[in-house]
C-alpha cells in the first residue's frame, strides 16, 4: 500500500468544480487500484519505492518562469510552473483556426474533456484525472493548416507535487504541431497527461521533451486517437531521471491511418527511464512505425515495453517495431520486451530488439583510424541516436536538439 | 479442346474482360499480345481459377466440361498450366519436394501410381538439363533467391515435368535477355507434340521468333480485337499498338 | 518404429525390489502420509522421503501461477490418486476392436504397424522374452560404454549416490509450483548418466526404457553428461497416447559437465480432447540445463495437442563459452493454447544462445511464445540471436510473443526479430495450380516454415514431425 496513494485520494475528494461528475468516476476506479508492486506487470522493473510514501507540498501559485528559448521555432507557449498556467492566455496572439480554452474554465460537457483517449488502465493517469486542476484545451478548427507550433512548457520545482492536463483536437483534415516540453530536477512529484483526437484526415507533428533529470519523478502520458486516414508524427525524447515514467497510446480507432513514433532516450549515471508504448490496431489498414533507440549510463537503468495490439478484424494493418539499446558500462541495465498480441490474420508484422549490435564495418573502419573499440561502438551508437534527431520534421527543434543530446552524450561517456 | 465463349470478368471492382472469344485446338499455339492493361494476365489467372478473380458471364469449356466449376486444384488435374509472369517464393519447401508432390497429386488424379523417388529424379534431371537448370537448384527452396532468369526457367521446367495439355505462359519472357529467351524458348518448343496447345502472352513480339505460334490475337480493353497468322506479330512490331486506338474508335 | 517395439515387447521386467503392497492404487488425496507411502512402495533411501517432503511443505505455501493467455479450470489436487498400480492383464482391452476408433484412424495415418498400435492403446501384450532379443544387445552396448539409463526408480536403488548429487541442482524443490509438487510426487522417469570422455553410442528414447504405466503424470528426468561427453536423447511419440490423467506436470534436469554435450528432442502429440477441448491434458513442465565451461545443451521440440502447454526449457549458461540452443514448433488448432518459450541465462563469458520459435495456430486457438534473455553482468562478450515467427491459419486464431530482455552487461550483444504473417494467397495458388488441394498445400507451406526446427531433429523424428503436422492440420485449412 501507499500513503501517498492514501492522500491522493483523500485530496481528490476535496476537489471541486465543473469536472466532478467525470472526476468522480476515475476516482472510483482508483480506489479499486492495488498499488503497483514487482509482480505487477506494468510495473516490473520500475518501483514505485520513490513515490509510495511521498509527501511534498502543493503548489502556491505563485511562480512564474520564462519558456526555454528555441531559437528559430517561434512557438506560440503555454507555460504551466508546477501546474499551475503562468501564461495568460487572453493577451495571446493565436494564429486562425486554433481555440485555446483552460481547464478551469468551464465550456462543455464535462465528458468530452476528459478520458476520451487516455486508457483508464494507468494508474497515475487516473490520479491526473482526479487531481489535475488546471490545463489546456486546444482545438484546431476543420481544415485549419496551422504552421506555428503550440508549446506546452511544463517545469517542476523542487520540492512540490503538480498534476497537469491537455486535450487537444485536430478537426477534419486540419494540421498542427504541438511540443510538449517538460523538464525538473529538485526532488518533484510532476504528472503530466495529454490527450489527443486526430480526426479523419488531420494530421499531427507532435514531440515530447521529458527532460527531467537528479531527483526529479515525472510520470506521464501521450495518448493518441487517430480517426480514419489520420496522420501522426511523434518523436518523445527522454533523459532519465529518479523515476521517469511515459506510458504512449496510439489508437487505429479508423482505418487508413498512420503513425510513425520515434523515441530517444539518453539516461545519465543512476536515472531511471521506463516507457511504456502500446499501439493498438482497432480498424483495418492502419500502418505504424516506431523506432525507439537508447543509450544509458553508468547505473542508469532503461525500461522499454513497446506493445503492438492488432484485433480480430484489424486486417492488412502493417506494423512494425524497433528498439535498439547500446549499454555504456557493466552497471548500466536494460530491459526491454517488444510484445505483440495479433488476431488477425492478413497482417505484416514485425518487431526487432537488440542490444549492443555491431555495424561491422564501420567499425573496422574506425579502429584503423586508431579509435578504441569501445569508443568506437559509442560513437556508432551515438549516431543511430543522431539518426532519429534528424528525422524531426521541425528543422529549429532539430538544430536546438542535436547539440544539446551531443553534449549530453559525451558528459555519459566521460562519467564512465 | 478448350473453347472460351464472350467470357466477361471482373477483378476487384474493375470488368476486365469484356467479352472475350477462343477457340483452342490440340496441338496449337496461340499468341496473345496487346497492350499493358488489356487484361493478357486476367486470361491466365481466370482459366486458372484465382480467386479475387470473378466471372460475370460467358462460358469456359474444357474438353466439353465446364471449366469454370471447378476448383483451381482440379483444373490443374484436368491439363491447365499457368507458368507465372511473378512466381512467388515458398521457403523452406525445395523444389524437389514441391515438384514431387505436385507430379504424383496429378498422377493420383489420372488413376497412375506415384512416381519412386529414383524415377522422379530421372525425369527432374532430365527437365533440368532441357532448361539448363544445374541439378543441385533442385534443394535450394521454391523460387528462393533466383534471379529472374531463373524463376522464368524454372516455371517452364515445371510445365516440362507436368504434362499439361495446355499451357498458358503468361510474359515468360519478360525481364529476360536473348540468350535466356532462348533457353526458354527451347524449353517449350522441346514440349510441342501436336497434342499439347499452347497460349503464349507477351507484350512484345521478340518471343514469337523463337517459339512460332500458330496463331496470333491482340487483345485490347478486354477483347481480342484482331487475330491472324505469324504475320501479325510482325506488324505489331513496326507498328505498335497505336493502331487500336484508331480500330477501336470505329468500333465504339 | 517397429524395430523399438520388438524391443519394447521384449524387455525384462525387473521385479527385484518392488515390494508386496505394490499392486495398490491409493486413494485420492494428497498429504505426507501419502508421500511417505509412495516413497516405501518404492523402497526408496530415507534421505529421498525428506527431500520430497521439503517439496511437499514448501508447495503448500506457494500459489498456482496466473498467465493471461492461457486459461483452464482450477485443478482440484485433492482429487487426483499419486499412485496407481500397473493396470493387470485382465483389466487392459484384450485387442484393437475393444480400442477408441478415432485414436485407431490417427494410428493408422501415422503408418504405425499393429504391434505398436496395440502397445500405444495399452492392449495386454504377454511379454516375450527373447534372450538374444535386440534389446539386450541394446543395453550390452550401452553398458560397454558405461552409460547408465534406467527408470529413476531404479537408479535410486543402484546408484543413489549419483541421484543425490544432482537432483534438484538445476530445478531447486521450491522453483515453481509445478515443480514443487513434482517434486514431491514424481512416481517415476528417466536417469541418465555418460561417464567422462564418453560418446553415447546410440540415440536413447523412451522406449528403451521399462515403462510403469501411468507414470507420465509426474514424471522426473535426470541426465548428467560428465566432462567432455555427448548424449543425444528423444522424449515422446507422435501418436496420441490414451491417458486418463489430465494433469502432467514434469520436471527434466539436465546437467552437461565442461566440454559435455547434450541434445534433447521431443516430439509430442498429446490428447487434444473434443472440438470443445474438453478432456484435454494439462501439460505443465518444467525442463532446465546447466552449462559448465564450454557445454552445450540444445533443447528441440516439436509440439501440439495439449488443451494447455506451460512449458520453458532453459538453459543456465553458467560455463564460459557454454552454449544453449533452443528449437520449437508449436502448432495450436482448435481451441488450444500453448504459452511456451524459453529462458537463456548468460551468466559466463562469451556464452552464446540461439533461440528459433516457430508458431502456427489454426483454428480457434491462441499460441504465445513467451522468452526470457538475460545477460548477467558477467556475461562479457555473450551473444544471443532469437527469431520468432508466427503463422495464422485463419482469422479466428491469435498468434503472441512476449520476449523479455534484460541486460546488464555492455558487451553483451542480444538481437531479436519476430514476425507474424499468414500463409500467402500467392502462395497458396502457386500449389494448388500446380494440382495440390488446400490442405496439402498448407501443409507442405508449413512444413517449410518449419524446416529450421526439424533440421535440428535427429532423423527418424523429424520425419515424424513432418507427418504430425500434417495431420494436425486436418481440417483447419478452409
Amino acid at each position: 500500500m501507499s500513503q501517498w496513494l492514501n492522500h491522493v485520494l483523500e485530496r481528490a475528494s476535496t476537489v471541486d468544480d465543473w469536472l466532478s461528475p467525470v472526476r468522480a468516476q476515475a476516482l472510483d476506479t482508483l480506489k479499486q487500484q492495488q498499488w503497483p508492486t514487482r509482480r505487477t506487470e506494468a510495473w516490473r522493473y520500475t518501483s514505485l519505492h520513490p513515490v509510495a510514501d511521498l509527501e511534498l507540498k502543493s503548489s502556491t501559485g505563485n511562480a512564474t518562469a520564462e519558456a526555454p528559448v528555441i531559437e528559430g521555432l517561434n512557438s506560440l507557449d503555454l507555460v504551466f510552473v508546477d501546474g499551475q498556467l503562468s501564461t495568460d492566455i487572453s493577451k495571446l496572439k493565436l494564429p486562425e483556426g486554433i481555440t485555446i480554452s483552460e481547464l478551469s474554465a468551464p465550456s462543455e460537457p464535462a465528458e468530452a474533456i476528459f478520458a476520451q483517449v487516455k486508457p483508464s488502465r494507468h494508474l497515475f493517469g487516473l490520479v491526473n484525472d482526479v487531481l489535475a486542476q488546471q490545463g489546456v484545451v486546444i482545438d484546431i478548427a476543420a481544415g485549419a493548416k496551422v504552421e506555428q507550433p503550440i508549446r506546452i512548457v511544463n517545469f517542476a520545482s523542487a520540492g512540490i507535487e503538480s498534476h497537469q492536463r491537455t486535450l487537444v483536437r485536430v478537426g477534419e483534415n486540419a494540421q498542427a504541431t504541438i511540443i510538449e516540453h517538460g523538464s525538473g530536477s529538485g526532488n518533484s512529484l510532476n504528472t503530466v497527461f495529454a490527450e489527443y483526437d486526430i480526426a479523419e484526415k488531420a494530421r499531427l507533428e507532435h514531440y515530447r521533451f521529458a527532460l527531467h533529470e537528479g531527483e526529479a519523478i515525472h510520470i506521464g502520458g501521450s495518448h493518441f486517437k487517430l480517426h480514419d486516414h489520420a496522420r501522426l508524427n511523434s518523436t518523445l525524447i527522454g533523459y532519465g531521471s529518479q523515476l521517469t515514467r511515459l506510458d504512449v497510446d496510439i489508437e487505429h480507432a479508423g482505418e487508413h491511418a498512420f503513425a510513425k513514433f520515434n523515441n530517444v532516450y539518453l539516461l545519465a549515471p543512476r536515472q531511471h527511464f521506463d516507457l511504456h508504448s502500446t499501439i493498438e490496431h482497432a480498424s483495418p489498414n492502419g500502418t505504424t512505425e516506431e523506432n525507439a533507440r537508447g543509450i544509458i549510463g553508468d547505473r542508469a537503468k532503461a525500461v522499454f515495453n513497446g506493445r503492438i495490439h492488432i484485433h480480430r478484424h484489424a486486417q492488412k494493418t502493417l506494423a512494425e517495431l524497433n528498439n535498439r539499446n547500446l549499454l555504456l558500462t557493466r552497471g548500466a541495465q536494460i530491459n526491454t520486451k517488444p510484445e505483440l498480441e495479433i488476431y488477425a490474420d492478413d497482417v505484416q508484422c514485425a518487431h526487432g530488439a537488440t542490444v549492443a549490435e555491431i555495424d561491422e564495418e564501420a567499425l573496422y573502419y574506425m579502429l584503423t583510424r586508431g579509435i578504441d573499440r569501445q569508443q568506437a561502438l559509442v560513437m556508432l551508437n551515438f549516431g543511430f541516436v543522431q539518426e532519429m534527431v534528424f528525422q524531426m520534421p521541425n528543422k529549429a527543434l532539430a538544430d536546438w536538439l542535436q547539440p544539446i543530446l551531443k553534449t549530453r552524450f559525451e558528459s555519459m561517456m566521460e562519467k564512465q | 479442346m478448350l473453347s472460351i465463349k464472350d467470357l466477361h470478368a471482373r477483378v476487384e471492382e474493375t470488368t476486365i474482360l469484356k467479352g472475350l472469344n477462343l477457340e483452342i485446338k490440340p496441338g496449337e499455339v496461340h499468341a496473345i499480345m496487346g497492350p499493358n492493361g488489356a487484361g493478357k494476365s486476367t486470361l491466365g489467372y481466370v482459366l486458372s481459377g484465382r480467386d479475387g478473380y470473378e466471372v460475370e458471364s460467358g462460358s469456359v469449356e474444357m474438353d466439353g466440361k465446364d471449366l469454370l466449376d471447378m476448383e483451381v486444384e482440379e483444373r490443374a488435374q484436368a491439363g491447365i498450366f499457368l507458368a507465372f509472369q511473378y512466381p512467388v517464393e515458398i521457403p523452406g519447401v525445395s523444389n524437389m519436394e514441391f515438384m514431387k508432390e505436385s507430379v504424383n497429386a496429378m498422377r493420383e488424379a489420372h488413376g497412375e501410381s506415384a512416381l519412386s523417388s529414383a524415377e522422379f529424379l530421372k525425369k527432374a534431371k532430365e527437365a533440368c538439363k532441357q532448361v539448363e537448370l544445374p541439378l543441385d537448384f533442385l534443394k535450394r527452396g521454391v523460387n528462393e533467391g533466383f534471379s529472374g532468369g531463373e524463376k522464368k526457367r524454372n516455371e517452364i521446367m515445371q510445365m516440362i515435368m507436368l504434362e499439361p495439355k495446355i499451357a498458358i505462359l503468361d510474359e515468360s519472357d519478360s525481364g529476360l535477355d536473348v540468350d535466356a529467351l532462348q533457353v526458354v524458348a527451347k524449353g517449350v518448343n522441346s514440349q510441342r507434340d501436336g497434342k499439347r496447345s499452347f497460349i503464349v502472352v507477351t507484350h512484345y513480339q521478340r518471343l514469337l521468333d523463337y517459339i512460332e505460334p500458330d496463331y496470333v490475337h491482340i487483345l485490347s480493353k478486354g477483347k481480342i480485337v484482331k487475330s491472324g497468322g505469324p504475320e501479325l506479330a510482325k506488324e505489331v512490331e513496326a507498328s505498335g499498338y497505336a493502331w487500336l486506338a484508331e480500330a477501336e474508335g470505329a468500333d465504339a | 518404429m517397429s524395430e523399438q517395439i520388438d524391443q519394447a515387447l521384449a524387455r525384462k521386467y525387473d521385479a527385484g525390489f518392488i515390494s508386496e503392497i505394490e499392486s495398490e492404487t491409493f486413494p485420492i488425496g494428497l498429504d505426507e502420509d501419502v508421500i511417505a507411502r509412495l516413497s516405501a512402495i518404492k523402497g526408496e533411501p530415507e534421505w529421498m522421503l525428506e527431500w520430497r517432503l521439503k517439496a511437499y511443505r514448501t508447495w503448500l505455501k506457494m500459489e498456482e501461477p496466473d498467465w493471461a493467455h492461457v486459461d483452464y479450470p482450477k485443478v482440484d489436487y485433492q482429487s487426483i490418486s499419486y499412485y496407481s498400480a500397473p493396470k493387470s492383464m485382465k483389466d487392459k482391452p484384450k485387442s484393437l476392436d475393444e480400442v477408441d476408433p478415432e485414436l485407431l484412424r490417427t494410428y493408422e495415418k501415422l503408418g504405425i504397424p499393429l504391434h505398436e498400435q496395440e502397445m500405444l492403446a495399452g492392449v495386454a501384450v504377454d511379454a516375450v522374452f527373447d534372450s538374444v532379443s535386440v534389446v539386450t544387445t541394446f543395453r550390452e552396448k550401452l553398458e560397454e560404454a558405461g552409460v547408465i539409463f534406467c527408470p529413476i526408480s531404479e537408479a535410486l536403488h543402484k546408484y543413489p549416490d549419483l541421484v543425490k548429487k544432482y537432483l534438484g541442482t538445476v530445478v531447486p524443490r521450491g522453483d515453481n509450483f509445478f515443480a514443487a509438487l513434482n517434486s514431491a510426487v514424481f512416481t517415476d522417469g528417466s536417469f541418465v548418466y555418460i561417464p567422462k570422455g564418453v560418446r553415447c553410442p546410440m540415440e536413447l528414447s523412451t522406449y528403451f526404457r521399462i515403462n510403469e504405466q501411468n507414470t507420465g503424470q509426474f514424471e522426473r528426468t535426470l541426465i548428467v553428461a560428465e566432462e567432455g561427453s555427448h548424449v543425444s536423447y528423444l522424449e515422446g511419440c507422435t501418436a496420441p497416447q490414451r491417458d486418463e490423467n489430465q494433469l502432467h506436470a514434469a520436471v527434466v534436469e539436465l546437467v552437461a559437465l565442461d566440454d559435455a554435450e547434450i541434445k534433447y528432442s521431443t516430439v509430442q502429440n498429446w490428447y487434444p480432447g473434443d472440438e470443445n477441448g474438453k478432456g484435454g491434458i494439462y501439460n505443465f513442465v518444467t525442463k532446465r540445463g546447466l552449462c559448465e565451461k564450454n557445454a552445450k545443451i540444445s533443447w528441440t521440440q516439436v509440439e501440439t495437442g495439449s488443451a494447455v502447454t506451460w512449458k520453458y526449457p532453459s538453459c543456465i549458461l553458467k560455463g564460459d563459452n557454454s552454449v544453449g540452443e533452443f528449437y520449437s514448433v508449436a502448432l495450436t488448432r482448435g481451441r488450444q493454447q500453448a504459452d511456451t518459450g524459453t529462458k537463456m541465462i548468460h551468466l559466463g563469458k562469451n556464452t552464446k544462445s540461439t533461440i528459433i520459435s516457430k508458431g502456427i495456430s489454426a483454428g480457434r486457438s491462441n499460441n504465445a511464445y513467451r522468452g526470457l534473455v538475460r545477460m548477467g553482468p558477467g556475461a562479457e562478450g555473450a551473444r544471443n540471436f532469437t527469431e520468432c515467427d508466427s503463422l495464422l491459419i485463419g482469422d479466428q486464431c491469435g498468434a503472441h510473443t512476449f520476449p523479455y530482455i534484460e541486460s546488464s552487461n555492455p558487451t553483451a550483444i542480444v538481437e531479436h526479430e519476430a514476425t507474424t504473417s499468414k500463409v500467402s494467397d500467392d502462395q497458396l495458388f502457386l500449389c494448388r495450380q500446380r494440382g495440390l488441394d488446400p490442405e496439402k498445400a498448407v501443409s507442405m507451406i508449413v512444413n517449410g516454415f518449419c524446416k529450421e526446427v526439424f533440421r535440428e531433429l535427429p532423423m527418424e523424428f523429424a520425419v515424424e514431425a513432418g507427418k504430425l503436422l500434417e495431420i494436425s492440420l486436418e481440417g483447419s485449412v478452409g
